[in-house]
Order: C-alpha cells, then structure tokens, then sequence
C-alpha cells in the first residue's frame, strides 16, 4: 500500500525575460493506492497527473509532504536506501515506439534486467531464459514469435506488451501507467487495458493509471477509484463509475461534456457544461482555481478555495457548489 | 456571412491507387479506392494505422512523396478538374486556393523561426495576392471568428501558443486563402478534451459558414462522430464501408466496422460487452496478395474470402465490401450488432 500526504511540487522556470517565474505543479495532494487496486488520475495536459506519477515512481522528487510505501515513511531513508522500495513500483511509458532500445533484440531486453532480478534473489542464470518466456506469454505474446526479434519487427500493441513484461521483471508491486493506450491502435486498446486488469486480479499489481480519457479508466478492473486533477489540485474524487455517471465538480462535468458523442449509437447528455476560454493561468489566484473557467462560479469562488471534502462519503469534491448534472451520452439501444 | 452552400464543390475520387517503393518491389498502400464527397458536406475517413488513411489523403493534393507514388485512379475536384492530372505551377497555385490542408500536428507544420504573420505574408506573395492588407485582415477575421486575439496571434512565434492555438493557425492559413475543398489531418490527435471539443465547434461552424466540403482524417472514431455527416472506414488501404454517419455507427454492416465500435471504450453501457479485435493491423509487407484483406481477423470469414477481394456493393446509400453482408437478402432489413 502506498500514501501520499500534502505532496507538493513547485517547478522553476528560468531563463525568461521576466526572470524566474514559479510554476506550481501539485498544490497538497493526497493519495491511496491498496495493494491491487487502481487509481486513475485524470485531467489535462499541465494538471500535474504526470508528475505526480513520477513522483509516485521515484523518478521525482518533491517539496513538501510525506510518501509512506508498506508503513515506511520515505522521508526517514536515505536515497539509497528507498531505491529499493521504488523499484516496486515500475513506470510503463506512454509511447511504446520509443521505450525499447531499436538495436537490442526483445531477448536482450528483457535478459539484462531479468539477470539483475536473479542476482537480487539469489537464483542461478538459467532461471532468467525461462522467466523471459514465462513473462511474454503472461502478457499474451507468443515468446517464440516475440524473443529473437527487434522492436520494430512488432506492432504498437506487441511492443506495449513488451515494456509492460519488462516493467514485471522486478516483480513489482505497482505499474504506473502513463497514457498507456493513448498510442495504441484503437482496436488494440481493449486488449491493453484488459491486461492491465488481468495482472491486477492474477499478479495482485496495483495499477496506477494516468489518462486524459476518462472512458479508458472504466476498464481497469472493479473498484477503481478516479482522481480529477486540475492545475495540480485534486477537484473531485471517488469510485470510477460514481464519478463517470454522477460527478458533482463542474470541472470534471465539463471533462465529460467534451467527450465526442457517437451518434447513431448514443444521445448527448441533457446538462452539458462547457467552460469559459482558459484565461491567463499564470496569476496567483486566491479563490477556487477553476472560477475563472466554471460557469456557475460566484463570489465566494473568487474569493475563497474550496477544500477536497465529502460530508462523509465516498465521493470527495472541491467545490462550493456541487450538483449533479446528465453530461455523459446514454446509449440509444438500451 | 451567408454564401451560396451550392458553390461547394464536389470531390470524386475514383480508382485511386498508391504504391510505396519497399525492398520487396512496389506495395500498394491505398488500393482502387472510390470515394465521393458531396458537396457541402464534411467526410470523417476513419483507420487504424497502415490503413492508408494520410496518404488518401495527401493525394487530393497530388502530394505523395517519393518512394510513393500514385499509380493509378483520378481525383476530379469541381472546377479544378483532375487534381493528379496537375503539375508544376499549376499544382502549386491549386494548394492553398482550391485545396486547403491542415497538416497533423500543426506546431511541425508552423517554422519556428518566424512569426505567424510573417508565415502569412510568404503564403500571400507566394500565391500572388495584390492585396496583402486585406489577406491579413482576412486572417485576423477568421482567428476572431476560432475565439483568438488576431493581432496577438500573428506578432506571436508558433512556441508562444498552445497547442489548440496551433491547431486553429493551421485552420486559418487553410481557409484565408479562400479554398473551397479542405482536408484536416488528425486534427484533434494530442489536444486536450476540452479542447479537442472546440475545435471540433469550429471546424462544423466554419465549415457552414463557408460553404465547404471537408475531409476528416483519424484514427478516432469520436473525433469524426461529433462533426462528420459521412463517415468512410478504411482498412489495408481499401475503403471498406462508407455510408451516413449515424447509420454507419448505429448499425455497421462491414465485420470490421462493427469489430471497431465494439472496441472503442465508452462512458456509458455494459463494458463486458467491450472487446479489442483479435489480431494486429496488417502493414505494407504484410497484407495479402489476393482475397479479402480483413479476413484473417473477421469472425465472418468464408472460403471465397480467401481468393476472391470483396466489390464495394451500394445498398440503401451505404457503400460496403465484404463478402458475408454485400448482397444482403430481402428478408434481412437490419442487422443488429451483437
């Protein structure tokens, strides 16, 4: 189980004409992610959902606020003494096409880090060529097929199973996924996400999932939980499918609204909710970040910041006022 | 502004096409595609990638690039005539005027060198428009009109916008050249949801405004559904079903086309009913020779799909070519999907 605390992370930027200029990535978020569950952090590009999994990952540091892996709080080791608790948690890049090596075969690939795995626990080296095997076809590949070739000898699909089987060769615990599918052939897709579900309910991997497609986040697996990000705040939080067919915050509203309707199949949603034009986000703002966008924001929104809470339930919310509204497209058949 | 929406003209492409160059002798990536667009109307031409989509594409332009090259097939563009009969300055003149293109990824499309105002003035000269105070007025316009700040925009470096900003650049130098036929490649691939909506208003909006007839490309088949009235499906470089747009996704008719909108992951409805396709896109060395190019993922397939290729077969105004649902029976008025 891995918990996160008031993490926050402010980026620096340099080299303007206007001088240093403090870019704030994550604003105090918390988090939870049980052991093999799945957590899906959605939002736009610039929200901070990417860092946040780095920082989740370890390849990130952060200002302020605490990460506590299986009860260690990460703050209380050395750097060198918390690679080990990261390298539980592995990094499943977005573009499938450029996180393999073009001049090493998918053999090679997956041999070096397997002979460090057989290293760490002790197991001798014929063990590495059979877990190679073992691993591809837990992903769904034909190892023979797979093994002897070069990355671009294989699909997008295939070569995503392959940095996934790479991410399990250190037997993690959780699998970040950034935009896992987002380069993947559309009809592929499903096939990656289910696989993600899979490893979820076979391996007990927790999967931490970062997407700008909501629809997406629905089929990792039962019992997921979504996180709405917006400009580096959590806004909205709460089970997949509570939050899909019922959220409160206007700013995921206006998230669902923008899905494309498939027409012929499906009818828009009868409350849609369209944000005003992004204005210059570069101002610090005293009130409830999304204001200047929502529109039903009043006074109290310019002025004061909600606070992600719940009334004591599982659906969390930062807004002053939530309603719910019809935005998701209701199928016609049914 | 109200133009006749009669002016829009109509593009036939027929017989069309394209072989790449490959060490295993020339492949074809598009194949004997017939398609029309209607005057007025906007097409959404949906594939996965390899499915000749973006080289369709370019070849309303009459611009594959070497080791491609278009073997066979017209493209008549009303008042234009036959586009791949064109060449050298004739060509040149046609793009930009007759033709508009909004090229993937509009930020490697913009030089990063200079600003977009200036990038306006070399399309002005270079297609000899006398007066480039109003060209630049007629920029600012149609920026106004996509909810941007003209003057701010065209003094800016394409790295000073973002991204949808970009992607409204590119819709503009398109259209400021008054092109009346407009082909948008993945025009809404990497932007944002919210975004990606806006620009999809737009596109429908100026579309109607100026009377054009447009060609939606992607991979996306939501990207196509919101705006598109007609939508294409390609696959291994054939045309495999077109038809009006709701009819096609309310009720496929081609097993790829219902194999496709059973993949695409949805808001709403029962997601054990969702599943990807079985097996992988083909690619330019591995498509087959003779037969039916779908048929080793269809779970339709027959004997005659293995050596005879479908013919697109027109039924109730929708265009599919496959074997199992070509010449369907009298009795079987609509099919439902599983």
């Amino acid at each position: 189980m891995i918990t996160g605390t008031a993490i926050t992370k402010t980026f620096r930027q340099r080299g303007s004409v206007l001088g240093k200029r403090d870019v704030p990535a994550l604003r105090g978020v918390d988090f939870a992610i049980e052991r093999g569950g799945a957590v899906s952090f959605i939002g736009e590009s610039g929200c901070g959902k990417t860092t946040l999994g780095r920082i989740i990952a370890g390849l990130e540091t952060y200002d302020s606020g605490e990460i506590v892996i299986d009860g260690t709080p990460m703050s209380s080791l050395s750097h060198h003494r918390r690679q080990p608790y990261f390298r539980r948690i592995q990094l499943i890049h977005q573009d499938p096409y450029s996180a393999l090596n073009p001049t090493r075969t998918i053999h090679q690939t997956l041999e070096a880090p397997l002979r460090l795995r057989a290293r760490q626990t002790g197991r001798p080296r014929s063990w590495v060529d059979g877990r190679a095997e073992e691993l591809l076809s837990l992903v769904g590949i034909d190892p023979g097929y797979v093994l002897p070739r070069y990355p671009h000898q294989l699909s997008g699909g295939m070569r995503q199973r392959v940095v996934i089987a790479r991410a399990l060769t250190m037997d993690p615990e959780m699998l970040v996924a950034d935009e896992a599918v987002s380069m993947i052939d559309v009809s592929l897709r499903l096939g990656i996400l289910g696989l993600l579900r899979d490893l979820r309910e076979r391996l007990h991997v927790s999967v931490l999932f970062i997407t700008h497609d909501i629809a997406t986040a629905r089929y990792i697996g039962d019992e997921g939980e979504v996180y709405v990000i917006y400009r580096g705040q959590v806004i909205e939080r709460g089970p997949t499918e509570t939050i899909i067919a019922d959220p409160v915050h206007p700013y995921t509203q206006s998230l669902l609204s923008a899905i494309p309707v498939l027409h012929g199949l499906e009818r828009p949603g009868s409350e849609q909710v369209v944000p005003t034009e992004a204005l210059d986000e570069g101002q610090a703002d005293a009130g409830c970040l999304f204001a200047r966008r929502c529109p039903f924001s009043t006074d109290r929104c310019e002025n004061e910041r909600p606070v992600l809470s719940g009334d004591g339930t599982v659906q969390l919310h930062a807004c002053f006022h939530p309603r719910r509204r019809s935005v998701i497209p209701q199928g016609v058949h049914t | 502004m109200s133009r006749d929406s009669a002016a829009a003209p109509g593009v036939r492409i027929r017989g069309l096409t394209v072989v790449y160059k490959t060490p295993a002798g020339e492949l074809p990536a598009v194949s004997g595609v017939d398609l029309t667009l209607a005057p007025g109307t906007i097409t959404g031409v949906v594939g996965e990638s390899g499915s000749g989509k973006s080289t369709l594409a370019l070849s309303l332009l009459n611009a594959v690039q070497p080791p491609g090259r278009i073997s066979a097939g017209s493209v008549e563009i009303d008042g234009l005539g036959d586009v791949l009969a064109l060449g050298g300055e004739e060509l040149r003149r046609a793009r930009g005027r007759k033709v508009g293109y909004v090229f993937q990824a509009a930020q490697n499309s913009l030089n990063p060198l200079k600003t977009i105002g200036k990038q306006l003035l070399d399309l002005g000269r270079s297609h000899d428009v006398d007066d480039l105070r109003e060209l630049v007025r007629d920029a600012k316009g149609l920026l106004a009109r996509m909810g941007l700040d003209g003057a701010r925009v065209l003094d800016s470096h394409q790295h000073e916008l973002s991204g949808g900003m970009r992607q409204r650049v590119g819709i503009m130098l398109a259209l400021v050249l008054n092109a009346q036929v407009v082909v948008l490649d993945e025009p809404t691939t990497a932007l944002d949801m919210i975004t990606q909506a806006t620009i999809l208003r737009i596109i429908r909006e100026v579309h109607e405004e100026r009377a054009l007839t447009t060609l939606v490309i992607t991979h996306d088949v939501g990207a196509v559904a919101e705006v598109a009235d007609s939508l294409a499906v390609m696959y291994g470089g054939r045309v495999v079903e077109h038809g009006p747009i709701a009819e096609v996704l309310g009720g496929p008719r081609h097993p790829y086309t219902q194999g496709l909108i059973r993949a695409i992951p949805r808001l709403s409805g029962d997601i054990s009913l969702a599943r990807a396709l079985p097996g992988r896109p083909p690619t330019l060395g591995t498509l087959p020779v003779a037969g039916c190019v779908f048929r080793e993922r269809c779970d339709r397939r027959m004997e005659i799909c293995d050596t005879v290729e479908p013919e697109p077969v027109t039924h109730d105004g929708r265009t599919v070519s496959c074997h199992a649902t070509g010449r369907p029976s009298p009795a079987v008025k609509r099919r439902e999907y599983a």
